[in-house]
């Protein structure tokens, strides 16, 4: 009996989910996403020998993909030094789709919209914290940070989220919108 | 940012559930005195249920073909690679083994008579038989999906899931139970726009499942071509898989993957929030 291909691993399987909409998260966009959650998977099986059996695998593919991310905005604003591309191009493309019921679906959406206005850093501790309901201290080892600026992120990010959802932006939708993009 | 007394740590805290209990008193007599961060508090809560409910439904998306090869051990190395999370592998691998004796075994013997019983040569030979059936292909058509389910689910003592291979561009032209086999076996029935057909048989076999672990068998897809049908076919849990179809070998392992992925994510059943 010879292996003919190998079959997906399935606790990688099962914590693809939760990677993608990580990913999702971070990049603001779904091909994007698929990108970096490939690329975390082939670190993850490079770096397969790093992962301590019996500690959360979900965890660990998370600190994979928070550093994979991290290293490739490091290359991409070296290689864009001369290009003068900055940080704002990245908040642009955000796009999530949401799918809710009508009564919920213009609320969540312009949820989501303005939690693209975050900062990436404080999106994700929002994220890991409210969304996937890690524990703090989880969130500063995954990504090695001090448990203060964890809440403090995670706190700035909640006030400023609540605040860019109050505001009255009735054109906000308009202006955000691109050409040729309808929802 | 709050002007109470309560450190930010703790509203925080307390909003997400992950208060230390012997904190817990003094927080709440806090929040009973200022109803302000009471109010603070709810929002929180409020917020993170929006947000969960914006971003469950992302995780019920289904998993695309190149992750699901990226979930498979690279091919360099692949020895190393499969020991990894060993332990969450050996109950599968223990089943690869005794079903595979179970299945060779009996193959070989009933070989001998001169009737064809390995899953795969058996999968392949029902493929033919259906999927050149113009009137009658399947008992249960596409349009009766979820009773489709819920027929083979009773008749294999299984939970039956019909896998989504619109994404592959091919659509379920519907089901049957096949008949004749020692234990019965489930038939799921695709068709893309060019008319090829694709057929998806499980059979749950639980007779080795007690088998002794061996810790050195893989678990793989395994590549057959009878009669000039290509089969993948894999065990997984308790049940044998078989994917067959008149398609090259790397277009069958990518539907192989993604109907595996599908049946994977459907089995760890993504928790459902209730908030």
């Amino acid at each position: 009996m010879s292996a003919d291909a190998a079959l997906p691993h399935p606790d990688l399987v099962a914590a693809l989910p939760r990677l993608r909409r990580y990913a999702r998260v971070l990049t603001g966009d779904a091909t994007r996403a698929d990108d970096l959650v490939q690329d975390t998977l082939a670190r993850a099986w490079e770096k397969r020998r790093l992962w301590q059996a019996g500690t959360d695998l979900r965890a660990w593919l998370f600190t994979v993909m928070h550093n994979v991310h991290i290293n490739q905005l490091a290359l991409a604003r070296r290689d864009a030094a001369n290009v003068s591309l900055d940080d704002e191009g990245e908040g642009a493309a955000w796009q999530i789709p949401v799918r809710a019921n009508q009564l919920e679906r213009v609320e969540l959406m312009e949820l989501v919209q303005q939690m693209g206005r975050l900062p990436a850093e404080q999106r994700e501790v929002l994220l890991l914290a409210a969304v996937e309901e890690m524990r703090y201290e989880e969130i500063a080892a995954l990504l090695e940070i001090p448990i203060g600026t964890v809440m403090s992120r995670l706190s700035r990010a909640r006030d400023k989220l609540k605040r860019l959802v109050g505001e009255p932006a009735p054109q906000l939708k308009v202006v955000k919108m691109s050409p040729g993009v309808s929802s | 940012m709050n002007p109470s007394s309560l450190p930010d740590f703790d509203l925080h805290a307390y909003a997400d559930g992950q208060l230390a209990p012997e904190r817990m008193a003094a927080v709440e007599a806090t929040l009973a005195k200022e109803p302000a961060l009471s109010a603070r508090v709810a929002e929180i809560r409020s917020q993170n249920a929006a947000l969960r409910d914006a971003l469950d439904p992302l995780l019920a998306e289904p998993l695309p073909a190149r992750l699901l090869a990226a979930a498979a051990p690279p091919v360099a190395g692949s020895g190393t690679a499969r020991r990894w999370l060993m332990p969450a592998f050996a109950a599968a691998a223990t089943l690869v083994l005794g079903i595979g004796i179970g299945w060779y075994g009996r193959g070989t013997v009933l070989e001998d008579a001169g009737t064809p019983t390995t899953f795969a040569r058996q999968a392949a030979l029902t493929h033919a038989l259906y999927a050149a059936d113009a009137r009658r292909p399947v008992e249960v058509w596409a349009n009766e999906e979820k009773s489709l389910a819920t027929w083979l689910t009773r008749r294999l003592g299984h939970p039956m899931y019909v896998p989504d291979l619109n994404g592959l561009g091919f659509s379920l032209v519907g089901g049957r139970l096949v008949a004749g086999n020692e234990k019965p076996t489930g038939l799921y029935m695709y068709e893309n726009a060019d008319k090829q057909r694709l057929t998806l048989q499980i059979r749950k076999d639980t007779k080795h499942i007690g088998a002794p672990a061996s810790g050195n068998v893989d678990t793989a897809f395994r590549y057959a071509v009878e009669n000039g049908v290509g089969v993948f076919y894999w065990i997984d849990n308790d049940c044998g898989y078989a994917l067959s179809g008149n398609l090259d070998r790397g277009q069958l392992l990518t539907i192989a993957r993604v109907v595996y992925g599908q049946l994977a994510a459907a089995d760890a059943a993504v928790p459902a929030r209730s908030n």
